[in-house]
């Protein structure tokens, strides 16, 4: 059998590259994109503890984890077109309004 | 050992997919590489015992998900290249603050998490998941109900018509 901390390491790995690629792009669903990819490393984190410690919760977890980003790409991608709507663009940087 | 060579190949698929998301310029590849990564991370739900998971990513990320995605990149035509080049400052310190940050949970993660192997195979299939869900965790399932049944309004409200100015007034 594998190892779970394999699991966890290539997880790990997973979540980085999506941190980097919302630290560093700039088109909105891109941004979006990365976000959904750091949600399925933790999926795997969950997945990998419930058979370490053989509990269906870590499972329903995930569940839970796939109906909330259902949920939130729905809302955001109906964000981005509104976005889009307004501003002709979904370059982060332009949607200005409440910074600072 | 088949099942090390399998992890590898698709932990491998996993992470360059994943990389052609963040370093292609081009949405729409970047969504298609997204559901090959998906794929991938399927294959490790089978590893780890949850072959009813598995099948979830494939049908809820890979096909309900990333087909929004693509939709709504091809609603807005944005296949062309417009995204602006990110400052070199950003660029710098986004790369350096990821990797340092990954650098550390891997450290840690090799340091602190030894784990002895599971004893047995890990029984988890539909039946096992939907009594723990009816029993344990109703209450939250059908708070998701709700939460999806918000989700669905917000989604037709902010993406209508009604949202834009001109004819919300």
């Amino acid at each position: 059998m594998i190892p779970t901390s394999w699991f966890l390491i290539l997880s790990a790995i997973l979540f980085t590259i999506g941190v980097c690629g919302f630290l560093t792009r700039k088109n909105g669903i891109t941004m979006f994109m990365c976000v959904e990819l750091m949600v399925n490393a933790v999926n795997l984190t969950f997945l990998a503890y419930a058979r370490q410690f053989h509990q269906l919760h870590g499972l329903i977890f995930v569940f839970f984890v796939m109906a909330i980003a259902a949920a939130e790409a729905a809302v955001g991608l109906a964000i981005f077109i509104s976005l889009f709507h307004h501003r002709e663009t979904i370059d982060v940087d332009e949607a200005n309004l409440m910074r600072w | 050992m088949i099942e090390f060579a399998i992890f590898f190949f698709f932990a491998a698929i996993a992470v360059i997919f994943a990389l052609v998301v963040i370093l292609h310029r081009n949405p729409v590849v970047g969504a298609l590489s997204l559901v090959a990564s998906f794929f991938a991370l399927a294959v490790m739900y089978v590893l780890l015992d949850a072959p009813f998971l598995a099948a979830l990513q494939v049908i809820v990320y890979a096909g309900a998900i990333m087909v929004l995605f693509l939709f709504v990149i091809m609603l807005l035509n944005l296949q062309h290249g417009s995204e602006p080049a990110t400052r070199p400052v950003q660029q710098f310190l986004g790369y350096a603050g990821s990797a340092f940050f990954g650098l550390a949970l891997v450290y840690y993660l090799v340091k602190y998490t030894v784990l002895q192997l599971p004893p047995g195979p890990f029984l988890s299939d539909a039946r096992a998941i939907g009594v723990t869900l009816f029993e344990a965790y109703i209450f939250p399932f059908e708070m998701v109900s709700i939460l999806l049944l918000a989700a669905i309004v917000g989604a037709l409200l902010l993406s209508g018509r009604g949202a834009r100015p001109e004819v919300a007034r």
